[in-house]
């Protein structure tokens, strides 16, 4: 009976590998059965249905307007692109465009090999310039060799984008008659008002850890320059995390703390469950990004809104942000030209319409005359986005810095929540992980 | 003690039939030692291999470091932490779920119970729940804000012992193992209570007839009668400790600070998360020894006097 079953399985794992076998020489033939038609083929993580459905009508119009090119499209959750994108992109088949992950990791790894097209031309020729800000654009640049993040050839663009900024309930706002603050003095006031009021001012859970970076950091992007969080994201210039600025950003979030500031317990609220409890009316204010906003429009008689992190009176300040996961071209390819065209077409008026009406964040301009509701909590995020990117003032998400920085910092910053550890130790054990990274960059 | 099952086995130990040749056998293997080699002796192979060098696991090139993983795992603090609580977690996965198994399998069998397959099957049903369930489950349980755990401390007037379980730097790993023990002991349960359908009747009798309380029964009886399947069940269960992964990755991902990282989640995070595939196989691999080591010692004083395997 045993070795039966065990046939069985042989026999369906030998199945198996034809039928995968023959899935794969199936990309070869449309170029094969007609020369005349242009094949590009397109590697995505759009997997979501909404999503999905966004790049469906974007390929459908770009084949519309390209009579003869046929567009092959393959997608992929990002784990699976990750690990599959290296090896198909050295082959002379492999897709013409692909989502390739941002960070030293991912595309860093992939222009040191050598297998990304630059993009200074196009740049150029469509002038991409003017639809990104410079501090956008560095999020996909490399050095040539990839050793170098943040500066040199551009090599990938993003159709979509993020901000971290606080959402507010709009109807405990407006019962109580508090208003939007426009200065972090006025915040921290707001803060105490809600608390005497007996409502948690902001609602929070750190028990899965890499959102408390996020409050953490959207303090510290207030009191640093632009320069000094630019170069710890990309490494460059031989910067502390253990400043005055980063100790005096924990000392602020400690005290928040230990003013009841956050919902009570926690330290033992997962992030899906604090929102919840936002969502349900527990709660004036939440910190988090953008992404939250399609979760807090449906399942809720609520009304919120969102702004940026407001900065201290009369100064300006950066908000942490940055663009989704951008397009690249093989470096390869037999229709670089063609691919160009295509990634314009991503990063297109058109394109932004159409993830708005998705509810999805696009990283360019909406088109003047856009029929996507701009009111509203979407439209709050829409003109936070809009404000940082116009103005250079897109923060990064800190944990880029090193590959074990975001895992370091979860479990500093719980430490130091939960008073097991002073601002001062937590800078300095965070820049532990940070200068050992650095030593190990140089050698 | 010995047992007569046992007896015939260690008769027939690494012997044909008469007129049968021993090779005959080997064939009959061969499509599940095919199985077992692609996907787990290769994969052991390939990690052991993987440990000796330097690799992000996407570059296609890698750099040979020797035993450099080894020698940084030695110093690496958060290894030996890790380490550390899958110790702690042998005392909830193992050393506890034994000493309630026991009492409950000597509790149902003892007398007889109206309802005894009712609360066979309860007691069980942990168990046979995916981890991933049982994670998503207590967390909330453990919920400070509405789970049932804090709002029944509450309703009892014990409000000062609710506590964010999950969050607290002097709880959270009692918490987490606790969900071991409560998983746990429905198997040892199980195990205890078949082992001792077979210990016979006669021992229990002729013993009364001596004046043995239940208690002296107990010891002097039961627990030697079941002790292949205590050996069984150490195994098992501090296997099960030192490779604890799910429960952690649901709950607390090693939080708060560090006061829940076990070995697991570390070459989880070291490997997937980190990129550092050579550190996090070599971990793997100081793992696997570890869990051999372990495996056989105890296999080694569960079995008999002569040396039988348990």
């Amino acid at each position: 009976m045993k070795s039966l079953k065990l046939t069985t399985i042989l026999a369906i794992i030998a199945v198996l590998l034809i039928a995968s076998c023959a899935k794969v020489a199936t990309p070869t033939e449309p170029s094969g059965a007609n020369t005349t038609e242009k094949t590009l083929v397109v590697w995505d993580q759009f997997y979501r249905p909404v999503e999905s459905s966004v790049m469906d009508t974007l390929n459908r119009e770009f084949e519309a307007a390209h009579p003869g090119v046929k567009i092959q499209r393959e997608v992929k959750v990002l784990e699976d692109l990750e690990l599959t994108l290296p090896l198909a992109l050295t082959k002379a088949d492999g897709p013409d465009v692909a989502q390739v992950n941002q960070g030293r990791n991912s595309m860093g790894a992939l222009v040191q090999a050598g297998v990304l097209l630059p993009l200074d031309d196009y740049v150029a020729q469509y002038q991409w310039g003017n639809v990104f800000s410079t501090s956008v654009a560095s999020r996909n640049s490399f050095s040539a060799d990839g050793r170098v993040f943040g500066q040199g050839s551009l090599y990938g663009v993003s159709p979509t984008a993020e901000v971290v900024g606080v959402f507010y309930n709009k109807d405990i706002f407006k019962s109580n008659g508090w208003k939007v603050p426009a200065t972090f003095e006025e915040f921290e006031a707001l803060l105490k008002d809600i608390k005497a009021k007996g409502i948690t001012p902001i609602s929070f859970g750190s028990l899965d850890g890499w959102n408390a970076i996020h409050e953490f950091s959207s303090i510290q992007h207030l009191l640093v320059s632009q320069d000094y969080i630019n170069n710890l994201t990309y490494g460059v210039n031989n910067v502390s995390f253990d400043t005055p600025e980063n100790v005096q950003a924990a000392q602020i979030l400690l005290d928040w703390s230990k003013a009841g500031y956050f919902t009570d317990g926690y330290p033992g609220i997962g992030y899906d469950d604090s929102n919840n409890l936002f969502k349900s009316g527990q709660g004036a204010m939440t910190i988090t990004g953008s992404w939250l906003t399609a979760e807090l429009l449906t399942g809720t008689d609520q009304q919120f809104g969102f702004f940026l992190m407001p900065p201290y009176s009369g100064k300006t300040a950066m908000s942490i942000g940055g663009v989704g996961i951008p397009f690249s071209i093989r470096k390869t390819s037999l229709e670089p030209e063609l691919s160009a065209e295509y990634l314009n077409w991503m990063i297109s008026p058109r394109a932004a319409e159409l993830w708005a009406e998705a509810g999805m964040l696009p990283a360019m301009n909406l088109p003047a005359d856009t029929k996507v509701d701009t009111k509203g909590l979407f439209g709050d995020t829409l003109n936070a986005w809009n404000t940082i990117n116009k103005n250079n003032l897109v923060g990064h998400y800190i944990d880029w810095a090193t590959p074990t920085f975001g895992d370091t910092l979860t479990a500093e910053l719980q430490k130091l929540l939960g008073g097991i550890t002073t601002p001062a130790d937590f800078a300095a054990a965070v820049e532990k992980d940070y200068s050992a990274y650095l030593a190990e960059q140089s050698k | 003690m010995r047992l007569p099952g046992l007896f015939i086995s260690s008769m027939r130990r690494n012997r044909a039939y008469p007129g049968e040749h021993a090779w005959k056998g080997w064939p009959y293997l061969l499509p599940a030692f095919l199985v077992y080699f692609v996907f787990t002796f290769l994969p052991i192979l390939e990690t052991i291999r993987t440990s000796l060098f330097d690799w992000d696991g996407i570059s296609p090139t890698r750099q040979f470091v020797g035993l450099q993983n080894y020698t940084r795992l030695i110093a690496d603090s958060q290894f030996l932490t890790a380490f550390f609580h899958n110790l702690v977690f042998i005392i909830f996965y193992c050393i506890i779920p034994i000493l309630v198994g026991l009492l409950l399998a000597s509790l149902l069998t003892r007398r007889k119970i109206k309802g005894f397959t009712f609360f066979r099957t309860v007691l069980f049903i942990p168990q046979v729940i995916s981890m991933v369930v049982v994670g998503v489950v207590w967390r909330w349980i453990f919920n400070p804000t509405f789970g049932p755990l804090n709002v029944l401390l509450r309703a009892i007037g014990l409000q000062i012992w609710a506590k964010a379980w999950l969050g607290d730097f002097t709880w959270a790993l009692p918490a987490v193992g606790s969900i071991g023990t409560w998983v746990q002991y429905g198997f040892c349960m199980i195990l205890f209570l078949a082992g001792m359908q077979r210990i016979s009747e006669e021992y229990y009798e002729a013993s009364s007839l001596d004046g043995a309380n239940a208690f002296q029964q107990f010891i002097h009886i039961t627990i030697p009668g079941l002790r292949p399947e205590i050996g069984v069940a150490l195994i098992t269960t501090i296997i099960a400790a030192l490779r604890v992964f799910d429960l952690v990755f649901t709950t607390t991902r090693g939080g708060p600070g560090d006061s829940t990282l076990v070995t697991g989640f570390l070459i989880y995070r070291s490997a997937f998360l980190q990129k550092d595939m050579g550190y996090a196989s070599a971990i793997a691999t100081i793992l696997t020894v570890v869990i051999l080591a372990i495996s056989l010692l105890i296999r080694r004083f569960s079995s008999d006097s002569k040396g039988e395997p348990a």
